[in-house]
């Protein structure tokens, strides 16, 4: 799985489900921290499009944390300050880059459910699309 | 005339910030961040977009803490910011990419992918509503999160600008991208003239209630813009930064709301063969400010004798922080300066009666 689609899957998660799927890579992996999940900044990068120029909005709070898993590494990085879930993430990755993750159905499904509440609000926005009707001329 | 230290007043002082607490202590009941993030989200992005930092918890917590002051909320996030590590940049956001909310466009009845309200007060009566006294804010949730549930999933649809097809017909000039690194001024003291990319940081960052102001003043004549809304979209962009064990991927890391604006008007005297752009994008569902920072923007490339058209004045003058900051210095002990100033009136009015 791409690590784009990996943690957009991890960020969306509840932090529960998170450590739900990293509770058996911490039961049966040695699991050595890295770097302990630490709050930063992350600027934001914007290109505008009427010079086509760059500019910063602003920033975001991040949390990072590093971690080994028998010993490969795996990194994590979320907007926000959860730490517990920031880590479990961290071991998920590793557990990914050493090839031992198996829960990619469920990775999977919980993805479906993601896209399928995203579509849901997006179909009360898309009511509030406007129907106009042309005024027909008078007389 | 030096200026002398005097010391006194830690006591009052003291019991002056413990006053906060009792002011802050009005009700039994407490203001929990999540009904402040929930419930006064306008204010929260406000607060955001002028601390120029995305966070909703901490700006909820900052509110919180000041009693609704957006400056004080301000000047918290800006302080607590300071306090961390930038340890990435994101990749380039685009906005076309945007799973939008709402769109409008001032300037087109028809336009791709339509005109979506989205959640919009511009139709509401502004009258109070006195049911909200007493209202039942579970049921309220209930009923939203029931609502949802009961919707039929629609596809998410990217959007096409409304300027692309002007751009298109040669109507309005078309750019290269441009990959120059940013000029960042949280980093760097602002230079004039200024890139754009200074100006574009410093509008989105100013305070709301100035660059409306300016704006309004440009519309009122004192400058040469009188815009249409080409396009006003607001929507979640999607942020990702490289992946640190492998440069060639990236991750997600979250979504931030943004409102962005392009304001279509007619391009100097010399060209009015075309239509020139002003453009404005902030944090949060903002859209007056995000508005007004197009209209500012255009002025600016404009250039005159207006205030609204010299870079210095309007990048210099719009910080929340920096503003109240130095009005708030007033209120500082200026014994020594203003004994100074009372002595020469004194001694002028001798002067004057001999």
């Amino acid at each position: 799985m791409e690590k784009k689609r990996l943690f957009k899957i991890l960020s969306k998660a509840e932090t529960e489900k998170v450590a739900e799927f990293a509770g058996s890579i911490k039961n049966s992996c040695h699991i050595v921290i890295v770097k302990e999940p630490e709050k930063s900044l992350s600027m934001v990068k914007m290109r505008e499009p009427v010079k086509e120029s760059l500019f910063y909005i602003g920033e975001v709070i991040i949390c990072e944390a590093i971690v080994e898993v028998d010993g490969v590494k795996g990194v994590a990085v979320s907007m926000e300050d959860n730490f517990e879930k920031v880590l479990n993430m961290a071991i998920i990755d590793a557990a990914c880059n050493k090839g031992i993750f198996d829960q990619y159905a469920a990775l999977e499904q919980l993805e479906k459910e993601q896209l399928c509440e995203t579509e849901k609000e997006n179909a009360m926005f898309m009511k509030t699309k406007v129907d106009f009707h042309s005024m027909s001329a008078e007389g | 005339m030096a200026y002398v230290a005097v010391s006194g007043g830690e006591e009052a002082i003291e019991e002056s910030i413990a006053l906060l607490k009792y002011y802050r202590s009005g009700s039994k009941k407490d203001l929990e961040l999540e009904t402040i993030q929930n419930k006064m989200a306008l204010l929260v992005d406000k607060v955001m977009s002028e601390a120029g930092l995305y966070s909703k918890e901490y700006a909820a917590l900052a509110l919180k803490q000041c009693e609704g002051s957006t400056e004080e909320a301000v000047f918290l996030l800006r302080a607590y910011r300071s306090t961390l590590k930038r340890t990435y940049y994101t990749n380039i956001v685009n906005t076309k990419d945007m799973r939008i909310i709402r769109r409008i466009s001032a300037a087109f009845k028809d336009i791709q992918g339509g005109q979506i309200l989205g959640a919009t007060y511009d139709y509401t009566h502004r009258l109070i509503d006195f049911d909200l006294e007493h209202e039942d804010a579970a049921a309220l949730y209930e009923e939203s999160e029931k609502k949802l549930a009961e919707e039929t999933p629609e596809k998410v649809h990217f959007c096409n600008r409304v300027s692309d097809g002007l751009k298109e017909e040669g109507l309005i000039d078309t750019f290269e991208e441009n990959n120059e690194a940013p000029f960042d001024v949280t980093e760097n003291l602002l230079e004039f003239p200024s890139p754009r990319s200074a100006r574009l940081q410093t509008l989105t960052r100013a305070d709301t209630g100035f660059i409306s102001g300016l704006a309004y003043s440009v519309l009122r004549g004192f400058g040469q813009v009188h815009p249409t809304v080409g396009e006003l979209r607001t929507g979640y962009v999607e942020l990702e930064i490289p992946y640190l064990l492998d440069n060639e991927e990236s991750i997600y890391i979250g979504e931030i709301l943004i409102t962005e604006v392009e304001a279509f008007n007619q391009a100097d005297d010399k060209d009015q063969l075309k239509l020139a752009c002003g453009y404005g994008a902030v944090y949060g569902r903002n859209e007056n400010k995000a508005i007004a920072m197009a209209v500012i923007d255009r002025e600016l490339d404009h250039g005159g004798d207006y205030p609204t058209q010299s870079d210095e004045f309007v990048l210099m003058h719009g910080d929340c922080l920096e503003m109240n900051g130095f009005i708030s210095h007033l209120k500082l002990p200026h014994y020594v300066t203003f004994q100074s100033k009372l002595d020469a009136v004194r001694k002028t009015r001798r002067k004057d009666n001999e």
